[in-house]
């Protein structure tokens, strides 16, 4: 009972953005006996999802979504990390995404935040950073086994690098690979005009679709095993 | 009426003879008449020549004195990625310790950066214009310029981190708006719009707009005012509603409302104090056609029949690569109706 209590307060730890009182409470918590899988799914997971629902309320703001993440990264980097196999998503090309700024935008921080999300929820992320050209996500996204490529922008003039992307992903041959974009100017658009599988209105938009992927994938794997 | 009349009538609670047309018409006025980017933000005369010929053939109401976002942290020592047809981009913030804020001094508006391209260009508006037309002139807002210098993500850490730290950076930041506002204002234009993105509510929660925001853009509005600004207006792009009623504390005249805002919505959080510009779709002047558009007009001046003080407008900058008819549209569905 006690424990769960800690729990929880680890949860708003997280949810109000203090990273030390967050990595320290977690530490004790491993201390005492209670595992990685629990801290992660009733302290990280349970924050995130506290979050989540703040964003489909409209009370979403980037500040509290940052601090959220920077307490939650903090965690993970100083405490959780050391209990984790290493490598854990490498050979799982769902749970590879590379993500960039596409070619001719400079703004990241969209980006950082679908990062720590992304990271959280056990994905393996290649950042390529910003003004990235369409061929870099493709070749970065074959070389790294990455099952997905999220793009970002904040400006409507790069509109036509994003849209080469999949072209040069069908003329390589690796059409399966997923295309989704994210950023204000994009938000604007539908899926057809930029040429990709999804945009997401934000960062848990992107992060229920290609939930939402993978587990059409693995019901796929299983019925064709059947 | 002439444009100017038109348009201070609606800010002011009177009731102007059509609705005024007051699109964000940037660098798009540089583009259409056969210039880059590059050339429309570093020459006056590209700029103001170009303001002048698309008003002239499109009818709207107002010309705008206002290069790209960067101009103010440009003047204050930001180095800036020039590209030849799009806007430049800050390479790195100058305030990383914000113990180096003691470095940075207030620029002079008449030697610093590009701010001498724009005070030209304002100037030549107003010559060429007089009081036929409003030549509304546009400055960052304390957290926009704010998050430039230091970086949007370093500045909301320093916010939890050491918030009497935010309130230097931010005291920077007015002072850089109104130091460059009064300028701009001397060289003649009529009134100033304060930008300010980063302010939005899907950055930064309400109480913090309110806190933060509120009284340095009263007092920003006050000294314009006082420098001889006909109107004050903000504009903040996006979801804007939860701050929309502290619009009410800071004395403007104008606020711009983006796509995502319905009008009616809008006036009520305002409680029909203030006057509205928008909320034409900016990715529609790219990809729709001019009907599209006027259709999108008209909804709004049936939405908003009977009022004196709502003025059509783009929620946000009409894009660069927006095609001409698309601008034309705003003014055509007005006259048609």
């Amino acid at each position: 009972m006690k424990k769960e209590t800690e729990l929880d307060k680890l949860l708003q730890y997280i949810v109000d953005g203090d990273a030390q009182k967050s990595v320290a409470l977690s530490e004790k918590l491993l201390s005492s006996g209670v595992s990685v899988e629990n801290i992660i799914h009733n302290g990280l997971t349970a924050a995130l999802q506290s979050l989540d629902s703040k964003c489909t309320n409209e009370e979403f703001n980037l500040l509290e979504l940052m601090l959220a993440g920077r307490a939650m990264m903090a965690v993970m980097d100083k405490v959780i990390i050391k209990y984790l196999p290493q490598s854990l998503a490498e050979s799982i090309p769902e749970k590879t995404i590379v993500i960039g700024t596409i070619k001719g935008d400079i703004h990241e921080l969209g980006k950082h935040v679908v990062k720590m999300l992304f990271k959280a929820n056990g994905f393996r992320i290649i950042d390529l950073g910003k003004d990235v050209s369409p061929s870099s996500f493709v070749n970065t996204a074959i070389l790294e086994r990455a099952g997905c490529i999220g793009v970002s922008s904040l400006i409507t003039l790069t509109i036509p690098y994003i849209r080469e992307i999949k072209e040069i992903l069908h003329k390589t041959g690796v059409d399966g690979i997923k295309v989704i974009a994210g950023g204000a100017a994009l938000q604007q658009a539908y899926p057809e005009d930029l040429n990709v599988d999804f945009i997401a209105k934000d960062a848990f938009d992107a992060l229920h679709y290609l939930t939402k992927e993978q587990a059409q994938d693995s019901s796929d794997l299983r019925n064709q095993s059947c | 009426m002439t444009s100017y009349e038109r348009l201070l009538t609606a800010a002011t609670g009177g009731v102007p003879d059509r609705t005024p047309v007051a699109p964000e018409v940037f660098g798009v006025a540089g583009r259409l008449n056969g210039h880059t980017i590059y050339e429309y933000i570093h020459n006056s005369r590209v700029l103001s020549e170009s303001q002048l010929r698309l008003r002239a053939a499109a009818g709207y109401d107002i010309v705008f004195a206002f290069s790209d976002l960067s101009v103010e942290a440009e003047a204050l020592g930001c180095e800036l990625d020039f590209h030849d047809d799009s806007y430049p981009a800050i390479k790195n913030p100058i305030l990383k310790d914000l113990r180096d804020i003691k470095t940075i001094q207030l620029p002079v508006p008449g030697v610093a950066g590009r701010m001498p391209v724009v005070l030209d260009a304002a100037r030549h508006l107003r010559e060429s214009l007089g009081n036929d037309c409003l030549v509304a002139a546009c400055v960052m807002g304390p957290v926009s310029l704010a998050s430039q210098l230091m970086g949007l993500e370093n500045f909301m850490y320093l916010l939890a981190d050491n918030p009497k730290g935010v309130e230097k950076v931010l005291d920077l930041a007015t002072g850089v708006a109104s130091v460059y506002g009064k300028a701009l204002l001397k060289a003649g234009a009529h009134c100033i719009v304060v930008f300010d993105p980063a302010a939005s509510p899907v950055v930064f929660p309400p109480p913090f707009f309110l806190k933060y925001e509120v009284p340095r853009l009263k007092k920003l509005f006050k000294t314009f005012k006082a420098a001889g600004s006909l109107i004050s207006w903000i504009s903040i792009a996006g979801a804007i509603h939860r701050i929309m009623p502290f619009f009410i504390k800071t004395g403007i005249n104008i606020a711009t409302i983006d796509y995502v805002v319905d009008v009616s919505d809008a006036y009520n959080l305002v409680k029909d104090l203030i006057a509205l510009n928008g909320n034409i779709k900016p990715y529609s002047f790219i990809v729709d056609p001019p009907d599209l558009i006027k259709d999108s007009v008209k909804a709004n001046l049936l939405a908003t029949s009977g009022r004196g003080n709502y003025i059509v407008g783009s929620g946000c900058e009409v894009p660069v690569e927006s095609a001409y008819e698309n601008i034309c549209a705003l003014v055509e569905a007005v006259r048609e109706r």
